[in-house]
This record gives C-alpha cells, structure tokens and sequence, in this order.
C-alpha cells in the first residue's frame, strides 16, 4: 500500500510540452481515475509514475520515497495494458507464475501464490488453458492477477476497457471495482470515458493539453467544475454555456444574454461574487437540470434525439446553442419556440476571460 | 509447389465427382481456369521429375547414342543405387556438405540474430550500417567467389592482415590446405549469407509485441529473461522459416566455393553439388547423377516437410 505524491512534475519530448507542472496527491488505497481527452498528458503522467519514461522535472513520491532512478521492474507497481499485453505463447498458469518465476522464487511458492490467486479470480478452471483464446473478461483477470501476484502496492491501469463492447464494458466496469475492493490496493485508471471514471473513481483528476484542470469526486467535478473545460467536458452533454454580462435588475443580479434575453436572477449566494468579479461571464447549467416553463430563456428547437429513456432538445444556434435532457418526450418538435429555466441551484458563472468558475461565497 | 498443385486439383476432382448436379457449370469452369497453371506445373515438375526418376534406373549417357527417351535399353537393374549406397566419394561429399551446414547456418543464425538485437534499437548512423551490412547479401556470389579467392590467397589481404596483426610475416596457403580451404569456403559463405538471417530475423524481432515486453519488465525480468520467455518464443516460426531456408540453400552451396577451390584441393572441398557437377560435365554418367540427384530431393523433402510441421505448431503457440 502507497499513496502516490506528484510535485511539479513536467514532461517534454522535444520541443512538446506532454505535461505542464502537475501536482496531485493519490491517497492510500484510493481509486482515482486520470481523465480527460486523448492528448492531454494522462497516459505520460501515468507511464511515469510506472517508470516507464522518466520524468523532465518534478518528483514521483511513492510515499516518502523517491522514485527518481528507480527502473521500472523494481516500483513494485501492477500495470494493466490496453490490450492486456497477455503473454500469448503461454498459459493462463505461466502467465501468472511469470512475475514470481522471473524473480527466482522456489517452484512450491510460486504454484501456492498462482493457486491462490486464481482462486481469488476465478481463474482456477482456466489455468491449463492457452492464453491466445481467451474472452476479454478473462484476458481482464489474467492481466490482473498477473499484476496482483507480486503484491504491488499500486495498481496502474491504461484504458483497459478502451477495447471493449459498450454491452460488455458495464459488466467489466462492475468487476474491475470488486476487484479493487478486494485488492485494497492505491489505483490510478487513465481512461477517455467519463463513464468510466464516473462509477469507478473514488477522485477523478480532470487533464487538458498537458494542464491539469480539477481533481475532486466525481459528483464535484460534475457539480462543481472548476473551469469551463471540466464544464463542457464532463456530463453527456456537457454543461451549457451562455456569454454574457451581469446586470442589476429589481429581482437581483442577473446575466444579460444579449439577443435572448435576460437570465433569472442569480442565487443569493453566487450574486456578490459575480458582482465582484465584473467583466464578461459564461453563464452555465446542466442540460439534466431543465425545466419547461412560461419564464425563462425562449428557443427555437433546432433538433430532438429521442434515445428512449430520455430526449435531448437541442435549442438556438451556434454560439447561443443550449441542449436540455428531459425524462420523457416533451412532444417538441423542429421550429417550436421553447422556455426553458435552469434550475436556481444548478446555475455556475464562469469568468468569460479567465475561464475559471466564480465561487459562491 | 507439387503439393499445391495436389490439394487443387484433389479439391476439383472431388468437386467434380461428388456433385453430378454440380458437375457443370462451377466445377468445369474451375478446371477450364486453373487447366494453363497445370500443365505448365505438369512440364516445369512433374515431367523433368519422370525423366530424372527414368534416367536413374538406367545407364544412359549422352554420349551413348540413344535419345534419353530410349534409355530403356540401358536399364541396369537399380544398379545406379545400390552403388550410391557404396560410393565413399558420395558420401564423404555429403558429410562434407554437412559439416559446412552445421557450421554455416548456426554461426549465421547467431550473427544474424545478434546483429538484429542490435538494429532493434536506435543508434547513430543505423541505416548507413545497415546498408552496409545488407550489401554482401547483393553480391553475385560468383563475384563473392573470386573475391574471397583473391583475399585468401597467400600473397593475399588476410595473410597481410595477420602479419600485421602478429608482426610476423605470415604465408599460410589457405585454399591449397584441405582444413584451411574448407574453413575459408564456410567464411564466404557465411559473410555472404548473414545479412539474410539479419534480414529476416529482423522482421521478425521488430514484430514481437512491444506491451508484452514491457509487462515483463514491469514484472520484473531482466533483459537476458525478456528475450529468453518473450522475444524467442515469439519469434520461433520466424526462425524456423529463416533456418529452413538457409539449411536448404546451404545444402546446395556451389557457385562461391567452385570458384574459390573447385572442390580442391583434391576432394579436399567437394560438396554434394560440386561433386555432382563434376558427374555431369566431367564423366558424363547421367544416369547416375539423376540417381544421386533424386535421392538428395528425397531427403531434403521429409527435412522440408518435416520444417512445415514444427512450423505450423509453432505458429499454433505463438
């Protein structure tokens, strides 16, 4: 067990920039998932932290311990591959021996170890088997087990699902979080799907183009994103974002969104700070938290997908373009004028200059 | 090839038999197109094939005034055969091209392999290396031959490099000592065909699984293990392809050692493929060469079959 501490840590190929001075702190034990689009530095930080490339500046703290020089064999970290990397040209057997066999251990302990983990992951039956014809689900617990057996104290997993059928992935997505139950073990998961990080993350540290943008639960992160990107790029759709400038009106302060007019009042609570910080701002709320009304923001319907358990209604254009998620069908049809409200408390003002959200007080 | 040419038209007679309903339009157009292939394959294999298998149990000579197809006058009761089984220049010859086999291809498989190590990574001036080391490959290997003549002579390069090197004047005849001419021959043929092992076994390095041998590292094993557990077992059909083929071309070994020794001196050199040459064109007893030819294809037949079996099961484990 290990918590994981990144200070400072940079990375460049050439003249690139991969990462830009990132600082995070992975507890003991906890699951936290690198998210973000592909690009963003989230697999150089990950392959970092396993040794894999050495960082250009910054440190790696495995606990108190530097990991500078330290070759990658000898982090005591398990790594799961995209696509497994299972040793093809063996058993299910010698794939997990393979870690305890290459350090020397006596032929008893090596086949105590392999019988218990593949006892752990059901993998007992399977033993015997080639490792060229296995389903993915199997190929998922060998790639662990293989990892688990020497008892790393971190866990590193690089998009394991990424390959996977949707169908298949919520099945592997409920195992993979049973698996860490039992592991005990510090987890990092860099994947792409928010989904993903979504349910299985005890954190999520949010990256962009080499910066990192949010770390926190993933209902923070969701409720409360720290910049626009997070915004935008967590949920499904992402949050709607709307130029425009405060203005005082008898019912508080409110977003003056130019052609469509003026927002409800802003809660109590935000309005000092937004007052504060003048200058153009982004106006946002979660298209989930929508409501149809006769007062708030009249649109034009430009497109209604109808998914089954819940419509999305895209509203406007361009850069005034809104999406609102509605359990039903609201019987909204191309060129109708919708009122949509946000709900008061699901309302986030973003700094139109700086992009950083502006904090109730 | 026979063997291809066996399962297809295996394959259509089936089709053509099994299905009098089918026996129309499908099946006659497939013969009808894949007919040309055939008699083609007939006439540059099968035919030259009889002929030699003919020839064999005959005492035909082109000098005995029959047309080949007459050699049935000639025939001498598997004569040609029993006295392969006895002739101690024919089997010394094939002793000798083993010798040059088990010597040539392992040093060459493990050049070659070392070599490909080496070039699977990255370092200054690589692809000039490279070229330069792909260049003996391209050589005709009859100019490969004088030219390994020329250096071996005893006024010769090598002589003056080791007298430099001992800071003795050095005189040794290489090509007119019967140890020394056999180890000069496997030198040439190893300098030429090297490259080749270097080729394919490159290939086939630069294909083993990148993620696998970093989930090795991650677990542990060191450089020596990762190409122990991971490179050669994944390269093992690979291997076998490119030991097969030089096992095969090496058995043949000629054009370079006939310039360079002709055989000599005495038989002191003499490979199968020499001594056959030396048969035809010197003794002109055709009907034993063809006896001795079908033989060595006999048995290098089984080896290559022999090869495709370990293959397909390696194939089936990688």
């Amino acid at each position: 067990m290990s918590a994981i501490h990144l200070q400072n840590l940079v990375k460049k190929f050439g003249d690139f920039t991969a990462l830009k001075t990132m600082d995070l702190a992975i507890a003991d034990g906890e699951f936290m998932a690198l998210l973000g689009p592909s690009g963003c530095g989230k697999s150089t930080t990950m392959n970092m932290i396993a040794g894999m490339e050495e960082p250009t500046n910054g440190k790696i703290l495995f606990g108190e311990r530097d990991m500078a020089g330290v070759p990658m064999g000898r982090r005591g970290v398990g790594f799961v591959f995209q696509n497994y990397a299972i040793f093809t040209h063996m058993t299910v057997r010698q794939n997990l021996a393979y870690g305890p066999r290459m350090r020397g251990a006596a032929k008893a302990e090596i086949d105590r170890r392999v019988g218990a983990i593949a006892e752990m992951l059901q993998l007992t039956s399977l033993l015997d088997r080639k490792a060229d014809r296995l389903s993915v689900n199997i190929l998922q617990r060998v790639a662990i087990g293989r990892s688990a057996i020497m008892e790393p104290a971190i866990f590193l997993l690089d998009e394991p699902l990424s390959n996977v059928d949707a169908a298949f992935r919520a099945v592997m997505r409920t195992e993979l979080k049973q698996l860490q139950r039992q592991f005990k073990q510090t987890m990092v998961y860099v994947t792409h799907d928010q989904l993903e990080a979504m349910t299985m993350a005890d954190r999520i540290a949010v990256m962009d183009h080499g910066v990192l943008q949010q770390v926190g639960t993933p209902l923070e992160v969701y409720n409360n994103p720290a910049n626009v990107f997070v915004a935008r790029f967590i949920g499904s759709p992402g949050m709607n974002l709307l130029k425009g400038r405060p203005a005082e009106s008898d019912r508080g302060l409110v977003i003056d969104l130019g052609p469509l007019g003026v927002t409800p009042p802003l809660p109590d609570d935000l309005a000092p700070a937004v007052r504060a910080a003048r200058g153009d701002v982004l106006y946002g709320f979660r298209p989930e938290q929508v409501t149809l009304s006769d007062r708030g923001l009249s649109m034009p319907v430009s497109f209604v997908e109808r998914i089954g358990a819940r419509t999305i209604v895209h509203l406007g254009e361009s850069e005034s373009a809104v999406k609102a998620v509605f359990e039903n069908d609201v019987g909204l049809a191309i060129g109708q004028t919708a009122i949509v409200a946000p709900a008061a408390s699901s309302v986030r003002v973003f700094d139109a200059a700086t992009g950083q959200a502006i904090k109730a007080d | 090839m026979s063997a291809v040419t066996a399962t297809i038209s295996e394959d259509v007679m089936k089709t053509v038999q099994a299905k009098p309903a089918l026996r129309d339009e499908g099946a006659k157009l497939g013969f009808r197109l894949t007919l040309p292939a055939q008699i083609l394959v007939l006439f540059i294999a099968v035919f030259p094939l009889l002929m030699q298998l003919y020839i064999s149990l005959t005492d035909w000579s082109p000098l005995s005034g029959l047309g080949w197809w007459n050699a049935w006058s000639l025939w001498n009761n598997f004569a040609n055969y029993t006295d392969l089984a006895v002739d101690a220049r024919f089997w010394s010859a094939l002793k000798r091209t083993a010798i040059v086999m088990i010597v040539c291809v392992p040093a060459e498989f493990l050049m070659g392999l070392a070599l490909a190590t080496l070039f699977a990574d990255e370092f200054p001036g690589k692809r000039i290396f490279y070229s330069i080391l792909l260049m003996p490959m391209m050589v005709v290997p009859a100019v490969a031959g004088y030219m390994f003549f020329m250096l071996f002579q005893s006024g010769g390069p090598v002589n003056d490099i080791l007298s430099a090197l001992s800071g003795f004047p050095v005189t040794i005849a290489w090509l007119s000592d019967p140890t020394l001419a056999l180890i000069a021959v496997m030198v040439a043929d190893i300098w030429q065909w090297t490259p080749l092992m270097f080729l394919i076994l490159l290939a086939g390095l630069v294909g083993v699984p990148e993620d696998q041998i970093k989930a090795a590292t991650l677990l542990g094993a060191n450089p020596w293990q990762r190409f122990i557990t991971i490179v050669l077992p994944k390269m093992k059909t690979i291997i076998i392809i490119a030991l097969a083929i030089r096992v095969i071309e090496n058995f043949k070994i000629f054009d370079t050692l006939y310039i360079m020794t002709g055989g000599g001196p005495g038989v002191a050199t003499e490979t199968i493929s020499v001594y056959i040459y030396k048969l035809t064109t010197q003794d002109l007893i055709w009907g034993y060469v063809a006896a001795i030819a079908l033989a060595i294809l006999i048995v290098l037949s089984i080896a290559a079959v022999f090869a495709m079996k370990r293959m397909a099961a390696a194939r089936q484990e990688a």
